[in-house]
């Protein structure tokens, strides 16, 4: 009788408001288990078996750490990580450098900045792949543009193939990877640039600041914000940048280029060592996680270097 | 020592003219108030004598040199900004030690002369702050602290109470006079403001639309204005104006009557005739109540009690926006008619173009 009367009685206000709301967030929750967790779990899970083509239709066996010993203990394992960070931190320091380069020359005043602001685009707007398809042609020893203007003003004395060395097609895959990746740091440090107030340039002026430190004494320390966050996300889409490197070299010559992600992607789909593969993308998220607690912690201390004190009206 | 000369400045931002031949002296110590309504010139006329803009044409003088191509730090002068330019990621004591820094002073000379800045800007317990966590008075001292540690020979101030509530720019009115007494340099103010501009100044030069309307002290502006701008522009409340074509000339006086009052001006009649068009100007603290009928019938809409003296808002002979002020005991109340009346000495009188008729007295 009682339960009844409970289920008669009507549900309070807050009841159906929260009912409401989960009931909004509902598709999305699902969609995000379905497209995030359960393929983290499925990846996690994976990672401890020995899935591979002939266990496709089931009977992948539970094997433990084996896996993450035979990657981590593996041979080339050691140069694969060293090789992925010597990427990132080559890559993204380039495109900070550049970014913040080409962020001051957009941002001064000159005559047809707007064209300029336009032309910097391209790199991002085109499609990568095209892009990629571009600098392959460029890279080519036969027919490609640079091989034949190094050999045009002497540098070199014959065809020069940049993807076919170990060394050129490194630093090649880093060329494009920067070439693609500054447009955007451009134009987020050109947007932070012109959020700083134009008066506090005047004041400096006044002063007799000069340029360089009037550059290094308030732009600087007013984008550091912009700066940091920029340089976390790129550093992070350069550590799993793939399809560059799969374009151009796919990992090669002779390893060369292959990279943590280009690593995972080749055992478990070219080796089709599904088990060993998801091993490999586990320890990318441990790493890349461990690198944005480091990361976040020099971000707070930065934040607390160049913070505000407070909002300022 | 520093006195300041503009000579035939005129500014074009493109198309659009904004100063025309401004010429000015300002005189070792003085404080100079530009004054005049937005958009007439005054902040432009301020930066370009701070080397921020450069004029079009003319020049700046400062101490007998021409400076109106030298940049801003070889000028002598120093700027505290409308929205008072602080760098927000510096503390307090970095951003008043910043044109030390820019000037390479010694680390020892910096600390001293940021802490008698800080002293006399009662900033000594506020330097470890960053401005975000100062108040917007504090943050205007700190604006001025940086000024002062440069020692300029001219301050430059643009609007800087603007950001203030009402109080607190009332108290800094009083210490930035005080600073200026302690200083004992040039300072050139620019303000909207016309309470500011009569509080603060010695001078005044009044702008508007790129040309000085008039220069002169705070009272001399008071008294005898030289314009129907200047006049309306100067005094709180605003001075009242009532036009009359009802005019005559005798005895080289002006003769003329505003509703039951007959007036007779001894002003300058040289550039009217009979029958002008005048406007005659009343300022609301030169108006009194009549007890008799006589006077001119104002119908009292708004009444405003400020504690010592009363102010009423209404009409008077077609003029809607009549002011007068009244002592505070009155007890006229919205509604009724008061006549008023008023001494003619104390009247003004504009010709159609808006030129006072300067009183003659005779």
């Amino acid at each position: 009788m009682s339960s009844l009367i409970q289920m008669l009685k009507p549900k309070t206000k807050s009841q159906t408001t929260t009912m409401f709301a989960w009931a909004l967030i509902a598709p999305a929750a699902m969609v995000m288990f379905w497209i995030v967790l359960w393929p983290l779990y499925e990846t996690f899970r994976l990672s401890f078996t020995n899935s591979n083509l002939g266990t496709l239709m089931g009977g992948a066996d539970f094997i433990g750490w084996e896996n993450y010993e035979k990657a981590i203990g593996g041979r080339k394992f050691p140069s694969i990580v060293t090789r992925t960070f010597y990427w990132m931190f080559l890559s993204v320091g380039f495109k900070m450098i550049l970014g913040l380069i080409g962020a001051t020359l957009l941002a001064s005043n000159i005559r047809g900045r707007g064209l300029m602001r336009a032309l910097v685009m391209p790199p991002w707007i085109v499609p990568i792949a095209i892009g990629c398809f571009g600098w392959l042609w460029l890279y080519n020893g036969h027919f490609g543009l640079l091989s034949n203007f190094a050999e045009m003003v002497g540098i070199t004395n014959g065809p020069f193939s940049f993807l076919a060395y170990k060394q050129s097609a490194f630093y090649s895959a880093v060329v494009t990877d920067v070439w693609i990746g500054t447009p955007m740091v451009t134009l987020f440090f050109l947007a932070a640039m012109q959020g700083v107030p134009k008066d506090l340039y005047e004041a400096a002026y006044v002063d007799g600041a000069s340029r360089w430190y009037r550059f290094r004494r308030i732009t600087l320390p007013q984008i550091m914000p912009t700066i940091v966050s920029m340089a976390l996300l790129s550093a992070i889409w350069t550590f799993n940048s793939f399809e560059i490197i799969w374009i151009l070299t796919e990992g090669g010559p002779r390893g060369a280029t292959t990279t943590l992600i280009i690593d995972t992607f080749k055992t478990a789909i070219f080796s089709y060592k599904f088990g060993a593969g998801a091993t490999r993308a586990v320890l990318v998220v441990l790493i890349l996680g461990v690198f944005s607690v480091i990361y976040l912690t020099v971000l707070g201390r930065l934040s607390k270097k160049y913070g505000y004190g407070g909002v300022q009206k | 020592m520093a006195t300041v000369k503009l000579e035939n400045i005129y500014k074009s931002f493109d198309e659009t003219e904004v100063l025309f031949d401004i010429n000015l002296e300002i005189k070792d110590k003085e404080f100079v108030v530009f004054v005049g309504p937005s958009g007439c010139g005054k902040t432009t006329l301020l930066r370009i004598i701070s080397g921020l803009e450069e004029a079009t044409s003319g020049s700046v003088i400062i101490d007998d040199k021409d400076v109106s191509n030298a940049p801003p730090v070889e000028r002598g002068i120093a700027m505290v900004f409308q929205s008072y330019a602080l760098y927000p990621h510096l503390s307090v004591f970095e951003n008043i030690a910043f044109p030390l820094r820019v000037a390479k002073v010694n680390e020892k000379e910096l600390e001293e002369k940021v802490f008698k800045a800080a002293e006399i800007l009662q900033l000594r317990d506020r330097l470890d702050f960053k401005p975000g966590q100062l108040s917007g008075g504090q943050r205007q001292r700190v604006a001025i602290g940086r000024s002062i540690v440069r020692d300029p020979k001219v301050f430059l101030f643009d609007e800087p109470l603007s950001n203030l509530d009402a109080a607190l720019r009332g108290d800094m009115r009083v210490e930035l006079a005080k600073l200026h007494q302690n200083l004992k340099t040039t300072m050139i103010y620019v303000t909207h403001d016309q309470i500011e501009a009569m509080t603060m100044a010695d001078k005044i030069v009044v702008l508007r639309d790129g040309v000085i309307e008039q220069v002169g002290s705070p009272m001399d502006l008071y008294h005898n204005p030289r314009t129907k701008f200047v006049a309306g522009f100067i005094g709180q409340p605003n001075m009242n104006f009532l036009k009359t074509t009802d005019t005559e000339i005798k005895n080289n006086n002006l003769f003329t009557n505003i509703g039951d009052l007959a007036l007779d001006l001894a002003v300058d009649i040289s550039s009217i005739k009979a029958g002008d068009e005048i406007d005659i100007g009343i300022r609301p603290e030169d108006l009194g109540v009549s007890a008799s009928k006589l006077g001119i019938p104002m119908s009292v809409d708004v009444v405003e009690h400020i504690g010592a003296t009363v102010i009423l808002h209404g009409s008077v002979l077609g003029n809607s926006n009549f002011c007068a002020v009244v002592p505070s005991d009155s007890t006229i109340k919205p509604g009724e008619t008061v006549n008023l009346v008023f001494d003619s000495s104390k009247c003004h009188a504009f010709n159609s173009s808006g030129q006072a008729l300067m009183k003659t007295n005779k």
